[in-house]
C-alpha cells in the first residue's frame, strides 16, 4: 500500500498531488511537465517536498508535519532513471553491484551473478554501457535497481529511449520482469498504451495536479472529466442536452437526434432535464448498417443516425471515417460530427470507397456520459 | 652552477600543489554542486588571484602572515616562522595557482550528469562515497589538467613570492627569482641555463601528462 500526498513549490511550477494505491503497479500518466518525475523524486527522497506525507506499507518516508524525511538509502527503493543513468566508467557487472557495497565480497559477487543470469545479461559482464544496445542498457538499469532487493521500483519513462519495434518488445519484457520478480512499481509514462499494459492503476497528471486515479479499465471507460477524456485521447467528445435521466439511462439531445446512453450504476448521476452534458462515442463502437441485409431492426439497432462520409484516413490496418449527419445545422466537430474507425476488411467488404451514404447505430452501452 | 633554486622550486611547487588539491577540490565541488548564500562572492574571490597584480596580492598576504600580522603572530606563538622562509613561498605559490585548479575542477564536476550522482544516492551511497565513486572518476581528467596547470603556475610564481618570501640565496630564492637575480648581476650564461631548465621542466610535464592521460588543456 502506497499513499502519497505532497506539495512542492518550484519557480514557475507547483506540484500538489495526492493519491494512494493498493495495486502492485501504478502508472503516473500525463503530458511532459505535469509533475510525474517530480513526484518520483519526492518518493525517492532525492527531493524534499514542502509538505505532505509519503507512506509505503506503514513505513513513513516523509511526514512534513512530524519532520520525518528518510534519506534515499533508508527508503530501500530501486530507481530506474529516464535514459537509465548507467555509470559510464563502470562495467555491466560493476554497475549492477554498485548498490551492494555493504555486503561481504562473496555475497556481493554471488548476488551480482544471480541478477545478471536472471536478466539474461550473461556474457556482457565486462562490457561498458556505451557498448550495449538500448535494450541491454535497460536491462542493466533494471538489474542495478533490482540487485538491492528494493521494496518498490521507480521507473521513469523506462521505454522512451527506444525506437518503436524494440519498445513494444521491451514493454512485454518489462511487464514480465515486474511480475516475475514480484516487485511493486511506480511507472512514469506519457504513453497511455504503456501505462495500460504495465500498470494496474493509473494516476492521471496535469499541470502539477492529479485529475483522476483509478483502476486502469475504469479510467478508460469512465473518465471523470472532459480533461481526462482529452488526455487519454478519447475522440468524439461531444456536448448534448439532457432530456431525461434515470439511474439506468440518460436520454440526451444532440444535433437533432435523441440518443440513449446507459447511466453508470456506480455513479447514479441524475442531471436535470435541459442541462448541458458532455459525452463520448468511441470511434470503433459506431456500427455501419449493412445495406445488403434486411432493413434495420429497432431491437438490435439503437441510436440510429444517417449521414455522409465526408473524408477518410487510411491508418494501415484500419480506416478512419469522418461522418457528417444529414440533420440540418453545423457539424459538431468542424466539418464532421463523428469519427468512425473500421477495420480494413470491413472497409473493403462494404465498399466504403464507392458508397458514401450510410446509416449507423451506436449501442447505448457505448455512449459514455461524463459527470459535469 | 648552483642548482639549489631548482630543488627549492620543485619542493615549493610540490608542497603547494598538495595543499592546493586539499583545499581546491572541496571548493570546486562546492561551487559546482551546491547553492548557498555567498556562492557568487566565493566564485569571484576564487578568481581574484588571477587578475590582481601579484605585488598587490603579495602586499596583503604579507600584512596577514608577516611578523606583525594576525596569522604571523599566531604562528610565532607556537614557534613557527612563516614570512621570508620557504614556507611563505609555498603559501605564495598556493595563492597564485589555486584558481587554476578550482576553475578546471569545477568545470569538470559540472559536466558530470547529476542523475548519475542521484542514481548512486538511491543505491545507498553517502555523499562522500558518491564523490569518490562517481563524480571524481568521471571528472578526473579535468582535475588532473587543473593540477598540472596549477603545478606549473606554482613553479613559475614570482611576484607574490618576492613580496612574502624575499629572494634570499640558499634559503628562499626559487628558480624564477634566481633567473631575475642572475640577469640583474649580468650573469647571462647562468640565467640562460636556469631558464632552459624551467622551460624543459614545464614542457616535459605538460606534454608527458597530456600524452599519458590524453588530456586537453
Amino acid at each position: 500500500m502506497l499513499a502519497l500526498a505532497v506539495t512542492k513549490r518550484l519557480p514557475g511550477f507547483t506540484l500538489a498531488v495526492e493519491w494512494r494505491a493498493a495495486e502492485p503497479v501504478v502508472a503516473l500518466f500525463g503530458p511532459s511537465g505535469a509533475g510525474k518525475t517530480l513526484t518520483l523524486q519526492c518518493l525517492s527522497g532525492l527531493l524534499r517536498p514542502d509538505s505532505g506525507r509519503i507512506v509505503l506499507n506503514e513505513r513513513v518516508f516523509f511526514d512534513g508535519a512530524a519532520g520525518v524525511n528518510l534519506p534515499p538509502p533508508a527508503r530501500r527503493l530501486g530507481y530506474v532513471f529516464q535514459g537509465y543513468a548507467l555509470f559510464p566508467h563502470l562495467t555491466v557487472a560493476e554497475n549492477i553491484a554498485f548498490g551492494l557495497k555493504g555486503l561481504p565480497r562473496g555475497r556481493r559477487l554471488e548476488r551480482t551473478a544471480a541478477v545478471i543470469d536472471r536478466l539474461g545479461l550473461g556474457g556482457l559482464e565486462r562490457r561498458y554501457p556505451r557498448e550495449l544496445s538500448g535494450g541491454q542498457q535497460q536491462r542493466v538499469a533494471l538489474g542495478r535497481a533490482l540487485a538491492v532487493d528494493p521494496d518498490l521500483l521507480l521507473l521513469d519513462e523506462p521505454l522512451s529511449a527506444l525506437d518503436a519495434p524494440l519498445r513494444r518488445q521491451l514493454r512485454e519484457e518489462l511487464g514480465h520482469t515486474l511480475r516475475e520478480w514480484g516487485k511493486a512499481a511506480v511507472l512514469v509514462t506519457h504513453d497511455l498504451e504503456e501505462a495500460y499494459q504495465l500498470a494496474d492503476r493509473i494516476v492521471v497528471y496535469e499541470s502539477g495536479r492529479v485529475l483522476q486515479a483509478a483502476p486502469k479499465s475504469e479510467l478508460l471507460w469512465q473518465p471523470t472529466s472532459a480533461e481526462v477524456a482529452r488526455l487519454i485521447g478519447i475522440r468524439n467528445l461531444l456536448h448534448g442536452t439532457v432530456v431525461k435521466a434515470t439511474p439506468e439511462i440518460v436520454q440526451l439531445e444532440w444535433r437533432g437526434q435523441t440518443l440513449e446512453a446507459v447511466n453508470s450504476p456506480s455513479r447514479s448521476f441524475l442531471p436535470r432535464p435541459g442541462t448541458g452534458l458532455t459525452f463520448f462515442v468511441r470511434p470503433e463502437y459506431a456500427r455501419l448498417i449493412r445495406k445488403d441485409r434486411s432493413g434495420p431492426d429497432p431491437g438490435r439497432h439503437m441510436n440510429m443516425m444517417e449521414g455522409e462520409i465526408v473524408s477518410e484516413l487510411d491508418q494501415g490496418t484500419t480506416w478512419l471515417l469522418f461522418f457528417r449527419l444529414s440533420a440540418p445545422g453545423p457539424p459538431s466537430q468542424g466539418t464532421y460530427d463523428l469519427e468512425i474507425e473500421v477495420p480494413k476488411l470491413v472497409y473493403e467488404i462494404l465498399e466504403i470507397d464507392r458508397d458514401r451514404h450510410w446509416q449507423l447505430s451506436v449501442h447505448r452501452g457505448s455512449i459514455q456520459v461524463l459527470p459535469a | 652552477m648552483d642548482l639549489f633554486p631548482l630543488a627549492l622550486s620543485l619542493q615549493v611547487a610540490l608542497t603547494a600543489t598538495a595543499f592546493t588539491l586539499l583545499l581546491g577540490i572541496p571548493l570546486a565541488w562546492l561551487l559546482a554542486r551546491r547553492r548557498f548564500p555567498g556562492r557568487d562572492l566565493l566564485e569571484a574571490v576564487v578568481v581574484l588571484p588571477l587578475i590582481l597584480p601579484p605585488t598587490v596580492l603579495g602586499y596583503y598576504l604579507l600584512l596577514i602572515i608577516g611578523a606583525r600580522g594576525p596569522v604571523g603572530r599566531a604562528l610565532a606563538a607556537v614557534g613557527v616562522e612563516l614570512a621570508f622562509t620557504w614556507r611563505a613561498a609555498v603559501v605564495a605559490a598556493c595563492v597564485g595557482s589555486i584558481a587554476l585548479l578550482i576553475k578546471a575542477a569545477q568545470a569538470g564536476f559540472e559536466t558530470v550528469d547529476q542523475r548519475l550522482e542521484q542514481a548512486a544516492r538511491t543505491l545507498g551511497r553517502s555523499e562522500w562515497s558518491v564523490f569518490w565513486s562517481v563524480t571524481l572518476p568521471l571528472a578526473w581528467r579535468a582535475v588532473l589538467a587543473g593540477t598540472v596547470l596549477a603545478f606549473c603556475r606554482a613553479l613559475g610564481e614570482f611576484g607574490i613570492t618576492l613580496m612574502v618570501a624575499g629572494s634570499i640565496p640558499g634559503r628562499t630564492q626559487t628558480l624564477p627569482l634566481a633567473i631575475y637575480d642572475r640577469v640583474q648581476a649580468n650573469q647571462m650564461g647562468e640565467a640562460n641555463a636556469l631558464a632552459l631548465i624551467a622551460i624543459a621542466l614545464v614542457a616535459l610535464l605538460v606534454f608527458g601528462v597530456s600524452r599519458l592521460a590524453r588530456l586537453r588543456f
